[in-house]
């Protein structure tokens, strides 16, 4: 048994020697693996972490909150409500003020507030959960406002700065600090926020436990309390979660793209170990080492490697996962309201997981590969056919591979149903790019050659030098096209999604200015309004559950322009009968039809009370960002049907007086709103597309990172090649070819095999686009849009591409000319 | 120590098969040197392959080290390579990532046969005292066959093999490994089987056989007896 | 005169503040500011003002810090014995006029504690005051009201006595109805009392003798009580002298009617400061100054202070209390050493026994181990 193992380790230390001597190469390995992993867990880290994060969707800063009291009209509950409550004993209820605020330059922040003393896990109303000092700071003037870290940062803020809003009024001196569940929020007292912002109502009531029968002996208290209270049990968890499942399905399919590209790293460092160990693993069987104890010291290695890249992903991948989260947080609280907090934990089932990739992915790329020469005979092994037929073979067989891929894919796509074999398709067309692609670069290597006339000698050997190079070179064009493919298809995606949301967002904000306002009297204000107004238009609506999601129910104001001018994705030729106010129709948005299979004419059931009620579908609008299903109705009918339905704004059209906004403003406060209740257009605009861009800054990084990898897979195999290629350069340096003859034979094909993989990028990054847009978007998230085809995004990678490849280049060149005195030197030895 | 019993091996070619040996049959007491000569493809490397267990008769008996090739398993020649044989190649088959002298310990220590003593003698006798931090790409073609001989030798087995050891070598330097080659495996104790083409090299040798269609054959040529140095 | 826990939670507020406004040290005079605040501003006990009555019932949010103090020892038709403390306290966070609303300075804290047969239980709120969800008033019936959610003391009138208490432990409800046919007892100066040498007071006075009847629910079970009980009333601005160490406290009703409240500071550098109220059975009170009392620990046990773990504290349970000029000694025994509240400033607070020149019942606190 120990000499089994003295001899397995020694057998292991003779292949472990390979790294010693080539640490450059075993660095990218390495680099490869733990790169990969590192974007992977990334990923996978802010996933888990948004997951746990939506399981706490049932608490409220710290405290459960099993259900809500919420007031029908949409005006908030009353302290005196909210005190009775307390005094018939519901001691489980706590006040919240939530309320979105715009400060003095524009940016949105979203303010939470509560009374800690009230609320019912008594520690977290007094001594923990608090900073030193905090509950006093926070409840007695000048009072504190808390921010967690990275909204102090955006923003600005320190210790004691105080944030001005654009009402004129300032918040109280910051705190960088963050509560449970606090997520990207301001928090404060509630009684101070209450007396800073005018308001008299709290939000809601969170209601943070409700053991057998409570629910309905609140449910009845509520009712002879207020009859505008209701009591709504907390369905956010199980919503958080189902809203966001496409998201998390598109990061992990990101994130495995980035995993794959890694892959070519790993797999170019084992093509080059493996061409520089094959005599070794042939030596070894001779000596007598047996073909287990070969595959045991492999395993080993791989072991060992797999370790190593864990921990070193895991490592990288925690750290990234920190400078992601903030945009994937903002993305999940822009569209869904999830709320993630701030500190990340790596769960075991990460490592595991991130292990277990590792080790599959070594396996493919090194162990399988070194098992199949271990496994050939002895005799077969010293026969091995040229390198050249080699390559040649594993082009035609990669090309092969990708047709069937290809068909694969073709067949998958008629048969899409779900966001996995949506990403599955993807992947396949991916790969069948990327496999054909060694094909078609020799194919015009070759045609070169063939075409190039006698006299260019020196092209026509830059062609043959291409070819010898090609098979180093090709892990790294293939990880070359993934990424370029992946930036280009979502840069298309992400511009087109910018340009029609852009679009939609102009037509849909048609008015001069928004007015959101519990304490407005709109009738006053609009009974009297004086000639500053051209148009008004006043939505109600309230949330229902349909189709187990939360489902928004609109009531607009039929004859208003801007309605007049909504554009429908799709209507029925019933369409008109909706602006005519026909009771009996209604709109929905794309949401509706993509993700609950509603048809154009069918007939939906919305709940109204404890019934409902028909309606028939005869249009779908778009409705980009909205996770919610949502349907339009005639203001009136709205009214009629959902007496407690609240108010939803209220749109201006102001004439083009100059005084006309002073003026607006002025009614508007002389009815009864306050300053900071009223947004203008072009605040609106500019806000939402920050926000957009805020979302989609997440996706950018991704994507930044996998070219990096890319980037590096290049710098691997460049090494590699003239690793491999020095005999050959110290050959031709002998015969007298000059240095910039040099470059030329050694650089073109570089050249060539970089053009031919950023032109296939595009068409494939299109078909990328595509499938995302007209697909993957649709199966996700329900929102239709065009495929606005730019050339730019393929501009900027080819400039890119061709900075990164110069770079790697010059290194690698530089490289290959210092190592090239000793190779000569070894010429002529061996010539001797 | 080596027996060979009607031992019959063909190759399938293109234009039919191509028997090598048929029926060959060759004894090599303990501690005697063989020299195996025959034209270009008369099939020497095959019956040294053979007598490797690289590769396996179509019919016949090899009996090495009183081990039966008709009973052995695979894990059986593995150990019978690792520790009884041993093999010198035209092309020597260094670890290219090992130093010298992690080259030459290599078989030893896989069989765990290590002798110092032996080893610093093998290392003076070869001469290659200054090279053993050295890796194989930085010695010429002699320095390593002679530490492929050191590797060969330095766990004391009981035949060694060599194909063609000196074919990559000029003259004066193959005189000197072979020479070499001879006086250190003589004072081993082993016996060497070496297949080469030149007559002078096998002239080293106590015994020289021939393989001709597929049988060998003994000589007694010119060369007989004690090589000069 | 149990103000010592309510200092100490007042004390955690500003000390804690203090340690922050250091540490951020952007606004020296934001530290200055809590100095002020713990020091200065307030109103302060002193003697010679008169106690009033109904409007000295109610809160008296100019003073830092009060209470509203109920302690009960009660029987069931068996025989068994019930023990009953609640007490509502009322702190000011700064000094300054009261605003009411969410701008109050006020803060409320009650605690609730019972002795059943079967154990002890106690339960700790806090509420912000000037929103109605706790505070003392006169309700719109003109009676008397204290209240924290809903737990609340009503009196019948525009006194607390006549009165009824409603209140819970966790799952046990328990509600009391009581009345006195003796009158409040000013302690110390006319319902001034000293608490230290160095001239520390509060406004103190109290109910000894309310006669009880109620119920208390277990488990959907009723079980009529009754028994008698003492309510206390004190409030102040200054916190202990800081030499200070501990408070131990008596409320004590002997079997002939007569009853004494005794306290006993423990002070860093000298002896105990003692002090204390006798009454009378026709209710007749006299103060009890330096020498006409002692008050000294016979026997120490342990005391399990936190649950589920071991933790305990040595506390005396078994005390000496002596009227050297009425020849008069009792020892006093407490009825359970588990009477621990491990409260946001924990403390022991329990029934007790008393025997010596006649029996007795009373309530023991003990603070500051």
């Amino acid at each position: 048994m120990t000499g089994t193992l003295t001899r397995l380790l020694r057998v292991l230390i003779t292949l472990l020697s390979h790294h010693r001597r080539h640490p450059l190469q075993t660095l990218f390995l390495l680099t490869g693996l733990v790169t990969g992993v590192a974007l992977w867990s990334a990923v996978q880290v802010i996933n888990a972490h948004a997951r746990a994060s939506y399981a706490e969707a049932d608490q409220v800063l710290g405290a459960q909150a099993s259900h809500w009291v919420r007031s029908g009209s949409g005006e908030g509950v009353s302290v005196d409500d909210y005190v009775n409550l307390r005094r018939q004993g519901w001691r489980s209820v706590f006040p919240i003020l939530e309320q979105r605020l715009t400060t003095a330059d524009q940016s949105v922040i979203n303010l939470i507030a509560t009374d800690l003393l009230a609320l019912p896990d008594e520690e977290a109303g007094t001594a923990t959960g608090l900073p030193a000092g905090g509950w006093m700071q926070l409840v007695t003037p000048p009072h504190e406002a808390w921010y967690p870290e990275t909204l102090a940062q955006q923003l600005g803020l320190e210790d004691g700065d105080r944030l001005t809003l654009n009402s004129g009024k300032a918040l109280p001196p910051a705190r960088v600090f963050s509560r449970e569940q606090q997520g990207l929020r301001v928090f404060m007292d509630i009684g101070a926020a209450l007396t800073l912002l005018d308001r008299s109502h709290l939000s809601y009531l969170v209601v943070a436990e409700l053991p057998g029968d409570a629910a309905a002996r609140l449910s009845r208290d509520l009712a002879a309390l207020n009859p505008d209270l209701r009591l709504v049990a907390n369905q956010q968890r199980l919503d958080l979660t189902e809203l966001t499942q496409s998201l998390h399905t598109q990061l992990a399919a990101m994130s495995l793209l980035s995993f794959a590209v890694g892959l070519f790293i790993v797999f170019n460092a084992v093509r080059f170990s493996l061409s520089a160990r094959r005599h070794t693993l042939t030596t070894l069987r001779e000596l007598g080492v047996s073909q287990r104890l070969l595959l045991g010291a492999i395993a080993l290695e791989t072991l060992v490697m797999s370790i190593i890249g864990t921990l070193g992903g895991l490592g990288l991948g925690y750290g990234l996962s920190q400078l992601l989260l903030p945009s994937v947080a903002a993305t999940l609280q822009n569209l869904y309201g999830a709320v993630l907090d701030y500190t990340l934990l790596v769960q075991p089932v990460t490592v595991l997981q991130a292990w277990l990739l590792t080790s599959a992915g070594l396996v493919l790329a090194l162990a399988w590969p070194l098992w199949r020469q271990a496994q050939r005979s002895l005799q077969d092994q010293r026969d091995e056919p040229s390198q050249w037929q080699q390559d040649q073979r594993a082009r035609r067989r990669l090309a092969l591979g990708s047709l069937v891929l290809a068909l694969l894919a073709l067949g998958l796509y008629f048969q899409l149903n779900s966001i996995a074999m949506g990403f599955t398709v993807l992947a396949l067309i991916l790969f069948a790019g990327a496999g054909l692609l060694p094909w078609t670069v020799a194919l015009i290597l070759r045609g070169l050659q063939r075409a190039l006339p006698a006299s260019a000698w020196r092209l026509n050997w830059a062609c043959g030098e291409g070819l010898a190079q090609l098979g180093t070179l090709r892990t790294a064009l293939m990880a070359l096209l993934l990424a370029l493919t992946a930036n280009f298809g979502v840069d298309s995606l992400v511009d087109s999604f910018r340009t029609s949301l852009s679009d939609w967002l102009q037509q849909r904000l048609a008015a001069d200015l928004f007015v959101q306002s519990d304490t407005l009297d709109i009738d006053a204000l609009l009974a009297n309004p004086g000639d500053w107004l051209v148009e008004s238009h006043r939505r109600n609506g309230l949330t229902v559950r349909w189709e187990n999601r939360p489902t928004q129910i609109r009531g607009l104001n039929t004859d208003t322009s801007d309605t007049r001018a909504l554009p429908l994705a799709a209507e029925t030729d019933r369409s008109s009968a909706w602006f005519d106010g026909d009771p009996d129709v209604v709109l929905a948005n794309e949401q509706a039809r993509y993700l609950a299979g509603i048809e154009l004419g069918e007939t939906v059931q919305i709940p109204v009370g404890q019934q409902t009620v028909a309606f028939e579908v005869v249009g779908f609008y778009h409705d980009y960002g909205n996770p919610a299903y949502q349907f339009y109705l005639p203001y009136q009918r709205v009214a009629e049907l959902w007496p407690n339905a609240g108010e939803q704004g209220l749109g201006l059209w102001l004439n083009d007086h100059d005084d006309a906004l002073a003026r607006a403003e002025a009614a508007l406060v002389a009815a009864g709103a306050r300053p900071g209740d009223w947004t203008r257009r072009e605040d609106v605009l500019a806000i939402s597309l920050r926000v957009f861009d805020r979302t989609f800054a997440m996706t950018a990084a991704i994507n930044a990172l996998t070219f990096t990898v890319a980037g590096i897979a290049l710098l691997a195999s460049l090494l590699a090649i003239h690793q491999q290629r020095l005999p050959s350069y110290a050959h031709w340096r002998s015969m007298g070819v000059s240095n910039r003859e040099w470059l030329l034979i050694a650089g073109l094909p570089l050249g060539i095999g970089l053009l031919v993989t950023w032109l296939l990028s595009i068409p494939l990054g299109t078909l990328l686009a595509g499938l995302l847009i007209y697909d993957l978007n649709v199966l996700s998230f329900g929102w239709t849009m065009p495929l606005i085809w730019q050339f730019e995004p393929a501009r900027s990678l080819f400039w890119l591409t061709l900075l990164v490849a110069g770079f790697t280049f010059a290194i690698s060149a530089v490289q290959a000319r210092l190592k090239l005195p000793q190779a000569l030197k070894h010429l002529g030895e061996d010539a001797a | 120590m080596l027996r060979l019993n009607q031992v019959v091996k063909h190759f399938a070619q293109p234009d039919g098969d191509v028997t090598v040996l048929s029926g060959a049959s060759f004894h090599l007491p303990a501690g005697r040197s063989a020299a195996l000569l025959g034209e270009s493809g008369s099939g020497k490397s095959t019956l040294l392959h053979l007598v490797a267990g690289l590769d396996t008769p179509d019919a016949g008996e090899l009996v090495i080290d009183g081990h039966s090739s008709l009973s052995m398993s695979a894990g059986d020649w593995n150990r019978l390579r690792r520790d009884r044989l041993s093999l010198i190649f035209q092309q020597y088959h260094l670890v290219p990532t090992l130093t010298v002298l992690d080259n030459l310990q290599l078989q030893a220590r896989l069989s765990q046969r290590l002798d110092p003593a032996f080893r610093d003698h093998l290392i003076d006798r070869l001469g290659l005292a200054d090279l053993t931090r050295r890796l194989p790409h930085q010695l010429s073609g002699g320095q390593q066959q002679r530490v492929a001989i050191a590797r060969a030798l330095l766990h004391r087995p009981a035949l060694v093999l060599a194909d063609e050891p000196t074919g990559n070598l000029d003259e004066a330097t193959s005189e000197r490994v072979m020479g070499v080659l001879v006086e250190l495996v003589r004072e081993t104790g082993s016996s060497l089987l070496m297949v080469t083409h030149s007559a002078h090299m096998a002239s080293f040798l106590d015994e020289q056989w021939r393989l001709q269609h597929g049988q060998l054959h003994q000589q007694h040529d010119q060369y007989n007896g004690e090589p000069a140095l | 005169m149990r103000f010592y826990r309510f200092i100490c939670v007042v004390m955690l507020f500003s000390v804690a503040a203090l340690v922050t406004a250091e540490s951020r040290d952007t606004d020296p005079s934001a530290a200055l500011d809590i100095m002020r605040a713990s020091g200065e501003g307030y109103q302060t006990a002193q003697p010679g003002q008169p106690i009033r009555f109904p409007e000295d019932h109610l809160a008296h949010p100019d003073y830092r810090i009060e209470w509203w103090y109920l302690t009960a020892n009660l029987t069931d038709a068996e025989g068994q014995h019930y023990g009953v403390h609640w007490t509502l306290f009322r702190t000011a966070l700064r000094p300054g006029s009261e605003a009411g609303g969410w701008t109050s300075n006020q803060m409320w804290m009650a605690h609730s504690a019972i002795h059943t047969p079967e154990g002890h239980d106690y339960e700790e709120r806090f509420a912000r005051g000037g929103i109605g969800q706790a505070g003392v008033g006169i309700n719109a019936e003109g009676r008397f009201d204290a209240w924290l959610d809903d737990w609340q003391l009503l009196g019948t009138g525009d006194s607390p006595v006549p009165g009824g208490l409603i209140t819970s432990v966790n799952d046990i409800t328990l509600s009391l109805e009581w009345r006195a046919e003796q009158p409040w007892v000013l302690h110390g100066d006319n319902g001034f009392s000293l608490k230290s040498g160095q001239g520390q007071g509060s406004y103190y006075y109290s109910q000894p003798r309310l006669q009880i009847t109620g119920q208390v629910t277990i488990e959907g079970t009723l079980t009529p009580l009754s028994g008698e009980g003492w309510l206390d009333r004190e409030w102040s601005s200054q916190p202990l002298a800081s030499d200070q160490l501990g408070w131990d406290w008596f409320s004590l009703q002997f079997d002939d009617g007569a009853s004494l409240m005794a306290f006993h500071l423990r002070q860093e550098d000298d002896g105990p400061y003692v002090r204390g109220t006798w009454i009378d059975a026709d209710g007749q009170s006299r103060s009890l100054e330096e020498g006409d009392l002692v008050v000294e620990p016979l026997e120490w046990g342990e005391v399990v202070v936190a649950q589920g773990e071991d933790a305990r504290k040595s506390l005396p349970l078994v005390w000496r209390i002596e009227l050297p000029g009425q020849d008069a000694r009792w020892t006093v025994r407490v009825r359970e050493a588990d009477s621990w509240l491990a409260t946001l400033v924990p403390y022991w607070e329990g029934p007790v026994r008393a025997e010596g020149r006649s029996g007795g019942v009373g309530y023991l606190e003990m603070t500051g181990y």
